[in-house]
């Protein structure tokens, strides 16, 4: 403890001290040193390669008359259209059916197991092969769903790929089916994180089926299915893979995102910076969505 | 260097004598430096190992090392525009696209290479040696940057066996332009009747992206009188109204062939490979298409690579003989290269007619040869092969121009949008009016030209 | 199968209650079966069709790729021989890229673990102060879309030198796995009590044993999930290996698969055969740890 006379002598190195300890808070001093040297490499890994890229991008996007250009692009307004039905039908219904799913899956017997391990396939292997496979099972003349079609009713089916709702359609397609595995698991795991005394008192009370669902286990799963579905939003705004195998961007470039807008600016308009403006023109949507999803996470106890 | 001492001078002098002999433009280097050089990945092997073999040689004769990368076509862009943006370029890019050359030229970033290109321009195919002779917004002057090596044209590939199969014959095929494109409609329609599902007169790509789109616009807008679109001083002329009524007349064109049933629906979304895929299927008689890319894929299946027909422009509708639109293009030496000088040299050596010529023949002809002297004398182009007889006269022989953006890059931003492209899907699909379309990319044409004002000199 | 316990009723009810509960219950069951097995079976249409296009297409003849065939018409396996044995030109080098990927694969799988867990046990168990920044600050890496970060990271990378180095690809995938990382271990952990850590810390444990002996051990649900889920990543990966990697000797395989659609006129099938060969490995791994997977993402551990 300090006296009166000693605070005075001792001051600046007091005020070093309690820098020290609000800084390293409830640790030892050593464990301090310890405690930082393990954040150490993440914070490098940040810095060298998120803050200054983005920094640099962003600077590259900086120029306002960029983003005048961006508006006068006949294509912008369709594509702005386009990522908001994208991310609102694609998003939505792909959580949706993840929520239902992972109550499918949590039924006993040895071939839903079985069934599980297939379902994850398409997250598994590689997208562009899948895209690609897609892309050509969907074509109107010669795709195989167009062929089994004929084959069964022998009725021609429509060219997929050629109508503008048709097209963002199947990418938004694409897009469910390799990412619908992903969230089913990580929904199943949020079930299967109900303990199951819950379950049981549940059951002898007369709670099944669905009564059960909705009284027991949507309850106690909304709380993750809120953050699954911010996080999703999220990913699906950069995903280029989706619209860029499946329609290309077409036909007549009207089944654009912005993410993939971003690329076409920048590769084909040979114009980077215009790219950039473009993908951060998403911004003022992003910035809100991951400050809710940074409260939603902090708060909660999540089990994910 | 090392003190002058007799026998140095003895030892450099017969280096250059021994480099003299080659009668090569070769700076004896004493130290041999390394030269980054990308170029574009083949569409076949033999693309490839030609350009090994004369990397090969270049490294040997000079003593110069040159570190290259094959990139397929769809990347090397975009590691082009990456580089160049982020101002870590390799020394020499082979920009095989026609927007990126007049886009970076006209921002300042390619070295001028005029010193490589001018004491042998006279070689080339005087038509479209504009391709490389490039506007430059800083210095204002329009100069050399890109050394030219390959040319390349759009013809038409035809089945002949579907031809016959539907009731049409191969010599009766009409010499101009929209009878031509009429010859293709009954040859459908007797294809069908003798019950092939799948089957379409023409095709081309009408989509909104890429280069052919662009490719086919123009060259129906030129076979209607439209050529002057874009005059070589660079001028936009949107308002002339013979060029209204030719844009007009190609969107129609092309729009009805689709709407009756034509072509085949799939075409507004193909990418480069798709109408290659639908030819090979036989899913179309015509396609229109840059390049003999088509019948090369198919040199191993003797059969078939006979059955293709390659068949260069028409005649306009009153009968004049029509320039064919080429793009004669090479690498380019981006600003901030590290060797500048081993790049220059490396192209220097690759355009010596003899060189150039064996290279071009290593890759089964894909690429013609600029040089019409070469090749009117070695058989290679105009004997041995119907197909490079057609497209060899078809980009080095007869009439031929330079694509649009040569003359002015605003071109560039109009045709990576596909303007045009665009009003002849909208008539096609919206039901859209072509004056009304064809006014609006004009008028699109017009904003973009303004941001590129060329000074007159 | 539900059980419902009968309460008392009145003996003067007609057939025998308790049988006509069974029968009905019997009835509900088989009725639940069958539309579960009938859901599944359209399930495994859902998710098999664009797969089975795939191996369609690489067992077909080139020939017979765009036809109206819903069954190969001539299925021959010697496409894959073609992959397996380098046969073709754009396959010169595919075991060498495969390679390239497996290490690209694993090395960005053991940088993540590590990074993250690091990070994760310095924030979460050691709890530094202000160490939420940190990983909310992780999360703003989710929100620059890849696109955007393309063209910076392509500079950066030719500035450190690391041009066509599988390295830059592995920091690349290394930083936008480890944020995700980093939140599951945070929430894993939360089901493993402190006071194993504070006990520990009494008997003298530095802050590196108990990461080594406590915290890595009672983890490793997480860090196979994780693992498994890093490998996927850097193997799904496209759009920076394109980027990134341009000669032969330094491509991973999807890249290779890339120059497929480079060409006017590409053996389709041997790509096909080429992406099945290539989709194997993180197959296999999924199959291996798939109960991991789910056990992994649960914050089960130990109830305290």
């Amino acid at each position: 403890m300090t006296t009166a006379s000693a605070i005075d002598i001792g001051g600046p190195a007091i005020a070093r001290d309690s820098l020290w300890r609000t800084l390293r808070g409830s640790l030892k001093s050593s464990e301090y040193v310890w405690a930082l040297a393990f954040l150490v490499p993440y914070i490098a890994v940040f810095f060298v390669f998120v803050v200054y890229p983005a920094g640099y991008g962003m600077w590259l996007g900086s120029k306002p008359s960029l983003y005048l250009d961006l508006l006068s692009d006949p294509i912008y307004q369709s594509t702005i259209v386009n990522t908001v039905l994208f991310l609102g039908i694609a998003v939505n219904l792909k959580m949706f059916c993840a929520l239902l799913l992972s109550g499918f899956f949590m039924r006993p017997g040895w071939w839903v197991k079985g069934m599980l391990m297939i379902f994850v396939l398409p997250w598994a292997v590689p997208a562009l092969p899948e895209f690609i496979s897609i892309h050509w099972m969907l074509n109107g003349e010669w795709g195989l769903l167009n062929n089994v079609f004929y084959a069964l009713f022998n009725v021609d089916g429509p060219s997929w790929l050629n109508e503008r709702w048709l097209a963002l359609g199947s990418a938004m397609y694409a897009h469910i089916w390799k990412n619908l595995p992903f969230w089913t698991i990580i929904l199943l795991a949020g079930r299967m994180s109900i303990p199951t005394e819950i379950r049981d008192a549940a059951k002898v009370d007369g709670a099944t089926g669905i009564r059960s669902f909705l009284y027991i286990s949507f309850p106690l799963l909304a709380n993750l299915y809120l953050i699954c579905t911010l996080l999703s939003t999220i990913f699906t705004l950069g995903d280029f893979n989706s619209v860029t195998f499946i329609s290309g961007g077409g036909p007549a470039n009207s089944t654009h995102v912005l993410a993939t807008l971003g690329i076409r600016d920048a590769f084909d308009l040979a114009n980077p910076r215009l790219g950039v403006a473009a993908v951060m023109s998403a911004l003022p949507v992003m910035i809100p969505l991951v400050i809710i999803l940074m409260r939603k996470l902090k708060t909660a106890e999540v089990q994910l | 260097m090392a003190i002058l001492t007799r026998r140095s001078v003895v030892r450099g002098s017969l280096g250059l004598i021994a480099a003299g002999t080659f009668a090569r433009p070769f700076i004896a280097n004493a130290a041999a430096t390394t030269a980054e050089v990308w170029f574009a990945q083949g569409f076949v092997p033999e693309e490839d190992a030609a350009f090994k073999t004369m990397a090969a040689a270049y490294e040997k004769a000079s003593g110069n090392k040159i570190d290259y990368s094959l990139i397929p076509f769809a990347a090397l862009r975009q590691k082009a525009i990456s580089a160049i943006t982020s101002g870590v370029v390799p020394d020499m890019i082979e920009l095989a696209d026609f927007q990126l050359g007049p886009l970076q030229a006209w921002d300042d970033k390619l070295t001028d290479v005029s010193d490589v290109v001018e004491p042998v321009k006279s070689q080339y195919v005087q038509g479209a040696l504009p391709c490389t002779y490039l506007y430059n917004s800083v210095t204002k002057k329009r100069g050399y940057c890109a050394i030219p090596m390959k040319i390349a044209a759009v013809p038409f590939h035809i089945w002949k066996s579907l031809v016959e199969k539907g009731g049409g014959k191969i010599a009766d095929l009409p010499k101009t332009w929209d009878a031509f494109m009429d010859f293709f409609k009954p040859v459908q329609k007797g294809l069908r009747a003798a019950g092939m599902r799948n089957v379409y007169g023409m095709g081309y790509q009408l989509t909104a992206t890429g280069v052919d789109p662009i490719n086919t616009f123009n060259a129906w807008m030129i076979a209607y009188g439209g050529q002057g679109l874009i005059t070589p001083d660079g001028k936009l002329h949107s308002d002339d109204p013979h060029i209204k009524e030719a844009v007009i007349k190609t969107i129609v064109n092309l729009s009805t062939a689709f709407k009756d049933g034509y072509v085949p629906p799939g075409c507004v979304n193909w990418n480069d490979a798709d109408d290659n895929n639908a030819f090979h299927s036989k899913l179309m008689v015509m396609d229109f298409d840059g390049t003999i890319s088509t019948e090369v894929a198919l040199y191993h299946e003797k059969e078939k690579y006979d059955d293709i027909l390659t068949h260069g422009l028409p005649l306009s509708n009153e009968g004049k003989e029509l320039p064919s639109q080429v793009n004669l293009f090479g690498p380019v030496i981006p600003k901030g290269a590290k060797n500048v000088a081993v790049a220059k040299e490396f192209g220097k050596y690759m355009i010596q007619p003899k060189v150039l010529n064996e290279y071009l023949k290593a890759g089964l002809g894909r690429w013609a040869l600029p040089i019409p002297e070469i090749v009117k004398s070695d058989p290679f182009w105009l004997k041995e092969d119907p197909h490079r007889t057609a497209y060899t006269t078809q980009s080095v022989l007869a009439p031929t121009m330079p694509i649009y953006e040569a003359y002015n890059p605003a071109i560039a931003q109009v045709g990576a949008e596909n303007a045009f492209m665009s009003a002849v899907i909208a008539v096609m699909k919206d039901g859209a009016k072509p004056e009304a379309e064809a006014d609006k990319a004009l008028k699109r044409a017009e904003t973009i030209f303004a941001k590129y004002p060329i000074a007159s000199s | 199968m539900t059980v419902t316990i009968a309460q008392g009723r009145p003996a003067s009810a007609k057939a025998l209650p308790a049988e006509r509960m069974r029968r009905a219950a019997r009835r509900r069951y088989y009725l639940t079966e069958t539309a579960a097995l009938t859901f599944s079976f359209f399930l495994m249409i859902w998710t098999l069709t664009p797969l089975y296009n795939m191996v369609m297409v690489s067992l077909e003849s080139h020939g017979d790729v765009f036809t109206d065939a819903i069954w190969p018409p001539d299925p021959s396996v010697a496409s894959f021989w073609v992959v397996i044995s380098e046969g073709y030109w754009y396959l010169e080098y595919f075991w060498h890229q495969f390679g390239n990927s497996l290490y690209a694969g694993f090395m960005v799988t053991f940088f993540t673990l590590l990074i993250g867990s690091l990070a994760s046990f310095s924030i979460g168990r050691m709890r530094i102060r202000h160490g939420w920044l940190i990983s909310n600050a992780a999360l703003l890496t989710y929100v620059i879309p890849a696109s955007f970060l393309a063209i910076p990271f392509y500079r950066i990378m030719q500035s450190y030198g690391l041009n066509n180095n599988l390295w830059s690809v592995i920091s690349a995938q290394v930083t936008f796995a480890t944020p995700y990382a980093i939140f599951i271990f945070s929430q894993y952990s939360r089901g493993i009590p402190l006071e194993l850590d504070e006990s520990a810390r009494i008997d003298g444990a530095s802050p590196i044993q108990i990461y080594y002996r406590i915290y890595l051990p009672l983890m490793v649900p997480a860090l196979v999930a994780i693992g498994t889920y890093a490998l996927l990543l850097s193997w799904n990966e496209y759009l920076y290996q394109f980027l990134l990697l341009s000669n032969k000797q330094s491509m991973t395989v999807p890249v290779a698969l890339a120059q497929f659609l480079n060409s006017d006129e590409a053996p389709w099938n041997y790509m096909m055969a080429t992406a099945i060969v290539y989709a194997i490995p993180p197959a296999a791994v999924y199959y291996i740890f798939r109960n991991r997977m789910v056990g992994g993402l649960t914050a089960g551990g130990v109830k305290g």
